[in-house]
């Protein structure tokens, strides 16, 4: 097992290389600081998934008649895990039942449901491919900026290839489902390959990924040398408007300083894939574990400590699903029930959210096995596994059912608990806006709202605003 | 009054200790009598030691060092200026007291560089604080000047210029660039919105990086086609396929040759990048900095890499982001200089369009023809009568969200928009249902109601603007309106004409029980029309059907019906009744009518399409009574009085009104026994409120004769659970409680103007007779085309426009051109 105290205080301060922004951090005053006391960072992963999650399927097989009754009519009611069983596609984290919650509940009107979604489910608001759609940082950005980190958020996909929300190509790097702020679309890496050579090509081993590295660190050299002379000769507001850009540019150039600085830890990090993930005809299952591979090796090593994991997406084009591991399953097809290979298509959904879970699975059991402090990395691990469109294929937004581990040192009051909280239009009930506000309260951002509110659910709820108290503690 | 004697002897101190200190900047303040007498008068009372309220302590003033001292009289300074101190039930200084004070913190201050006050009167917010009387007096001599600038480019220029170093539009160059993100947004906000207070940051270099990659990969793309480094077919990314077209011999020189390209070589690709990017030519030191970068990343990566990374870092220079205004030549006696011709000829261009200047501007930049105000006045008249080279859509930023207006110069039509601030009703987002079930939020793929309402204020913008003829009072009190409207009169004619026809000739026939014989049998008259054609095969009778029950609805009634069908591919209009107008039918209306369940039509009575427009509407004047401005003023469920009245105070009346005290949790109650109006009062009138709702709530609160989805009511409906009386299609139906549309209006410089208005219109009617009114529009065409807040310095510019646009009979287009032939416009200090 790695140790990792080690590097946690360079692990702040370092940074990639020129290219993508989805592995480049905003340049904030509060992104250079390290956490107050040099405190350790919790981490948080984002997995979500096209095609709907059926709220049913979330539901413990064990309840009592008369909360299968509240099931039935959304009425608000929670038990305790540990007395129920998982649904059996949940069972691979039947090991990890002791830090599981599953949210049932939660709406998303004001999202952009049904087919795509795109930013919506992490921002809260109505979002379509056009960057002028996006209003804001997704969560999982806010988070990455409460807790900073040389990459300050890493965002892996298995990109969609068709439908209205395709990429051009599963393998390589394209916008994304995240957003790092106000038409600032993030980028994703579509491949486990894509995503390693560029997340740690600092400590490249081939010879073109040196070469890449030495022309991008020349010519940041070089800009800032300039900016810098021209910002000398200015003075005032002048001098602001040319300077800050070079600031920039020279803070980058330092935590490349010290991410070369962390060479040795990162190198030791770089994920040895197995030959099956950097196929070039990789199954989308194969394609999953690689991620997480990616994910994990990222995490760990300390170059980031938000991941968001696009688990699949209703464009993409599933394939190695176990009994029908020929076919390339269109994902819009099985939302729409049809029968492939004799197999039904609720079936094939089981099939492929079983396989998520032992993804979601395999990243805890994996944190576990990494000391930190006082116990291990999952500590401070938050892991939210949920449908990026609602509750189903043609959703309303009325659902989105969350399934979150988290560790120890979570801040969230969550327990081993199946929650099912009110019913979009009911007293107290609760919009994604709330949840992810009182994630954000939690670890420390004070903001009011995070989200647009829903405006059908105003005459319901007036006040739709803030945290969810109970959740708070 | 310990606290007072500290002070005095503060001062003391202060002045004793500054002589020892050699810089200027590191001075400690030498705080002058009166300054002193006013803090120890009217401040140290509540911020001394021991009673530092709002932890402002002055007495300690003397134990800060140099920053903390100027911190500490930048706030007294602001408290001086903005006259938030001392707070009204304490003693107040006297005007002359605190006008001396202020000039002097002032003085000192930016002398020592220092000056938050000065910083934060560049923000558009704080416009309104230069004395409007003052600027209008003719008292004020000052030569005009703008400060010497760098001004980043707009999100709009910005995608231009991206698009530039692709070539010219046209030769195969996209619509938008895939890999390139703008870097830049505007503030969601009515009002101008383009400043040139905004500095390039950390964001901005993080999507720089991203985007410069991607444009330099294309930019050598095609030679490394050519050079069989890759095929297209290998990109990694085959959404993203495009090979520009236009691409410099100079990099293929590099790409294709076998060995490392000459000096001669490396300086012409610098030359190539710099024309195509920074739309210049590279000095001596660039050129030599730039090939010696180019050599080095060769050396490293190979000619196709090495030249990338010179390209990409051309790419990265901050002067891609900024237009450069400094002036150039001799400075004339106030120390200004003239706009360099080059620099004029961008400044000119991005004034009017978001495109770099056209060829004739270029070669009178480059020919001496830009050196006087006449050159100016020649190439503004010239640009403003080329219909083609600006055209474009109004604000293609918004594309996609609003229904896009191609106009000729998009920056004029752009800063009505932004004025009014109408296009913000896309960012209101509404309950459907309250919106008589057909309000559509925008969303994926469409504009909405609201971009259908924004479309329509900017034709209606647009066709005052052509008439150009007492632009700003016939915008604020037109009774007649742009709705719908998809095509030209001579067209909608046509296309009325063929339809009567038609139906004048079918409607005795039994059309309804044997279409397929009344169409055989009427091939004559079914046939031989420019704007109706019938389908051939299995969709003929469906499409007949359609279209007569379509017909049976308007012409017996004596009703012209929109001359779209509703059924059409696409059709979702169906606003009309947020004008208060009779709705139009939703396509389900005829889309089963060939189906044997249909039981045929109810007699709902549609709205009477007026093919001509504009065209008059009832209980409607100008813009502010547009459905489309009250919906961006207004929130998710209800009117919004106080943004209404602000929006009045500020661009109307030049007028100012405080900030929101963050003490303030700005929230009308909840009763649904009351009207909004009388929860807004309520709740506002207590003395700490109405100090600054005074303000606003008298000119927003007329304009409740209007809901906040724009439509007009003298009933104000008490949406609540608990209110219902029935039920209307499907939709409840609330008690009700009159409106009272009465407020008042003062500062509009004449007193016969000022005083109760009994509604909205009767206010409306009176701003669009004050002068002030109109110098008000004149200040903010003043920022949106300057780019920055007005000085008092700018006096001579803002009358010169505005006795240009009195002058010329109310055109706006003399304002334009007395704007971009000023002082204001032309020097740079």
């Amino acid at each position: 097992m790695q140790h990792r105290r080690d590097f946690f205080t360079n692990a702040f301060l370092a940074l990639g290389g020129l290219s993508l922004p989805g592995f480049l951090p905003r340049l904030s005053a509060a992104q250079t600081a390290p956490l107050a006391g040099g405190a350790t960072p919790m981490r948080f992963i984002f997995m979500h998934r096209g095609n709907g999650l059926f709220p049913k399927v979330c539901v413990p097989p064990t309840l009592g008649a008369a909360e299968q009754e509240k099931e039935k009519r959304n009425d608000a009611f929670e038990v305790d895990l540990d007395k129920h069983r998982l649904p059996a596609w949940m069972e691979p984290l039947e090991a990890h039942k002791k830090d599981l919650t599953i949210i049932q509940g939660l709406s998303g009107k004001m999202c952009t449901v049904g087919h795509h979604s795109w930013c919506s489910s992490l921002g809260v608001f109505k979002a379509n491919e056009r960057p002028s759609s996006i209003k804001w940082a997704t969560v999982d950005f806010e988070l990455a900026r409460l807790f900073p980190s040389p990459m300050e958020h890493i965002e892996l996909a298995c990109f969609p290839t068709d439908g209205g929300n395709a990429r051009g190509s599963l393998d390589g790097i394209a916008k994304g489902f995240s957003a790092r702020g106000p038409q600032q679309p993030n980028y994703a890496f579509g491949s486990p390959k894509i995503a390693v050579d560029e997340i740690f090509k600092s400590v490249a081993a081939d010879k073109t990924g040196q070469v890449q590295y030495q022309l991008q660190r020349k010519v940041l050299e070089f800009v800032a040398g300039h900016e810098t002379e021209l910002a000398r000769r200015l003075a005032g507001i002048e001098q602001r408007k040319v300077g800050n850009y070079a600031g920039a540019i020279d803070d980058i150039r330092e935590r490349n300083r010290k991410i070369d600085l962390m060479a040795d830890t990162v190198r030791r990090h770089v994920p040895k894939l197995d030959s099956k993930y950097l196929a070039e005809k990789m199954t989308t299952l194969d394609r999953q574990m690689g991620h997480a591979e990616v994910l994990l090796a990222s995490l760990i090593s300390g170059l980031t400590n938000v991941v968001s994991f696009t688990v699949d997406e209703l464009g993409h084009h599933y394939s190695g699903i176990p009994g029908i591991e020929g076919e390339n399953v269109n994902m819009h097809d099985v939302g729409h029930g049809k029968v492939i290979g004799d197999i039904e298509a609720v079936e094939i959904r089981r099939r492929t959210e079983l396989h998520h879970m032992k993804v979601m699975e395999k990243i805890a059991s994996r944190l576990k096995s990494v000391p930190e402090g006082k116990g291990t990395m999952f500590d401070n691990t938050m892991i939210f596994y949920f449908p990026n469109s609602g509750e189903t294929h043609h959703a309303q937004g009325t659902e989105f059912p969350f399934i979150v581990l988290s560790g120890s040192n979570s801040k969230l009051q969550l327990g081993s608990r199946y929650i099912r909280l009110p019913y979009w239009g009911k007293e107290g009930h609760k919009t994604l806006g709330n949840f992810y506000t009182t994630i954000l309260n939690a670890y420390g951002n004070p903001i009011e709202h995070y989200g647009d509110p829903d405006v059908a659910l105003d005459k319901f709820i007036r006040d739709q605003r803030g945290p969810i108290r109970r959740f708070l503690g | 009054m310990t606290s007072r004697l500290a002070i005095a002897a503060l001062t003391l101190f202060w002045t004793a200790g500054s002589v020892a200190l050699a810089e200027e900047a590191s001075r400690p303040v030498e705080l002058p009598p009166t300054v002193s007498g006013l803090l120890v008068r009217y401040c140290v009372d509540c911020h001394a030691a021991g009673n530092a309220e709002g932890d402002v302590n002055l007495q300690d003033m003397s134990t800060l060092a140099i920053g903390g001292q100027l911190d500490l009289l930048n706030r007294v300074q602001e408290q001086l200026f903005f006259q938030t101190m001392p707070p009204a039930e304490a003693d107040q200084p006297s005007d002359e007291e605190r006008s001396t004070s202020a000039n002097w913190l002032r003085t000192e201050l930016r002398r020592r560089g220092a000056s938050k006050l000065d910083e934060k009167l560049r923000l558009p917010a704080y416009g309104n604080y230069v004395d409007h009387d003052k600027l209008f007096s003719g008292e004020i001599t000052d030569a005009p000047f703008t400060p010497a600038r760098r001004w980043l480019v707009s999100p709009q220029i910005f995608a231009q210029r991206a698009s530039d170093v692709f070539g010219p539009p046209g030769f195969g160059r996209p619509a938008s660039l895939y890999g390139v993100t703008n870097p830049f947004v505007l503030p969601d906000a009515s009002g101008v919105r383009y400043y040139d207070d905004e500095t390039l940051d950390g964001g901005a270099l993080l999507v720089m990086l991203t985007n410069a990659d991607w444009m330099s990969q294309k930019q050598v793309l095609g030679a490394r086609i050519k050079n069989g480094e890759l095929k297209v077919e290998d990109l990694p990314n085959q959404q993203d396929r495009w090979v520009p077209k236009n691409y410099s011999a100079a990099f293929d020189a590099i790409v294709l040759k076998k060995s490392a390209p000459t000096d001669a070589e490396i300086t012409q690709a610098v030359r190539a990048q710099f024309a195509g990017v920074l739309q210049r030519t590279p000095d001596a030191s660039e050129l030599a900095k730039y090939a010696k970068l180019t050599r080095d990343a060769i050396a490293i990566g190979g000619n196709s890499e090495g030249l990338r990374q010179m390209l990409l870092a051309v790419l990265l220079e901050s002067e891609f982001l900024y237009r450069l205004e400094f002036g150039a030549g001799a400075a004339d006696q106030h120390g200004r200089r003239m706009l360099a011709p080059r620099e004029g000829s961008y400044a000119l261009s991005y004034a009017l369009g978001d495109r770099g200047p056209d060829a004739k501007l270029l070669q009178a930049a480059e020919q001496g023809r830009l050196n006087t105000r006449e050159d100016y006045r020649r190439e503004v008249l010239r640009l403003l009568d080329d219909k083609t080279y600006f055209a474009a859509e109004i604000d293609p930023n918004m594309g996609g969200k609003v229904v896009r207006t191609v106009v000729s110069h998009p920056r004029i039509n752009r800063f009505f928009r932004e004025f009014f601030g109408y296009p913000m009703a896309t960012r209101v987002f509404k309950d459907p249902e309250r919106g008589l079930g057909i309000y559509q939020n925008p969303d994926r793929g469409t504009t909405g109601t609201p971009g259908f309402l924004v479309n329509e204020a900017d034709r209606l913008v647009e066709s005052i603007l052509r008439q150009d003829k007492d632009v700003f009072a016939t915008l604020l009190t037109t009774d007649r309106y742009i709705v719908y409207y998809d095509k030209a009169p001579e067209v909608g004619r046509q296309i009325i004409a063929e339809w009567k026809q038609i139906w004048g000739a079918l409607k005795g026939t039994p059309w309804k029980t044997e279409p397929e014989k009344v169409i055989v049998d009427n091939k004559a008259a079914l046939a031989g029309h420019k704007h109706f054609r019938l389908p051939e095969g299995p969709h003929q009778k469906r499409e007949f059907l359609r279209h007569m029950w379509f017909f049976s609805d308007y012409f017996d009634k004596g009703v012209t019906p929109f001359t779209t069908i509703s059924t059409a591919h696409g059709y979702y209009i169906n606003h009309s009744p947020f004008y208060n107008l009779p709705p139009t039918p939703l396509p389900g209306r005829y889309g089963a009518t060939e189906t044997p369940n249909f039981k045929g039509l109810d007699d709902t009575r549609f709205w009477d399409y007026p093919v001509e427009q504009p065209f008059k509407i009832e209980n409607r004047k100008g813009i502010l009574t547009h459905p489309a401005w009250l919906t961006a003023h207004s929130l998710n469920t209800e009117t919004d009085p106080v943004r209404r009245g602000r929006w009045i105070r500020e661009k109307l009346l030049a007028g100012r009104v405080p900030d929101v005290p963050i003490t303030v949790d700005a929230k009308v109650p909840e009763d649904h026994h009351k009207t909004l109006r009388e929860r807004l009062e309520k709740v506002t009138s207590a003395q700490q409120c109405i100090k600054c709702h005074q303000y606003m709530n008298p000119l927003g609160l007329p304009f409740e004769q209007f809901d906040d989805f724009g439509r007009f009511r003298s009933q104000e409906a008490l949406e609540h659970a608990e209110n219902i009386v029935g039920k209307q299609n499907n939709l409840p139906v609330y008690e009700t409680l009159p409106v009272n549309p009465r407020g008042a209006l003062d500062s509009t410089g004449n007193a016969a103007l000022d005083g109760e208005v009994k509604d909205a219109f009767d206010l409306i009617d009176r701003l669009a007779k004050s002068p002030r009114v109109r110098q008000s529009f004149i200040r903010h065409a003043f920022r949106f085309f300057m780019g920055r807040n007005e000085m008092l310095s700018d006096s001579r510019t803002l009358m010169d426009a505005d006795k240009a646009y009195v002058q010329n009979g109310g055109s706006f287009k003399a304002v334009v051109v007395s704007l971009l032939t000023s002082d204001s416009f032309l020097y740079r200090k």
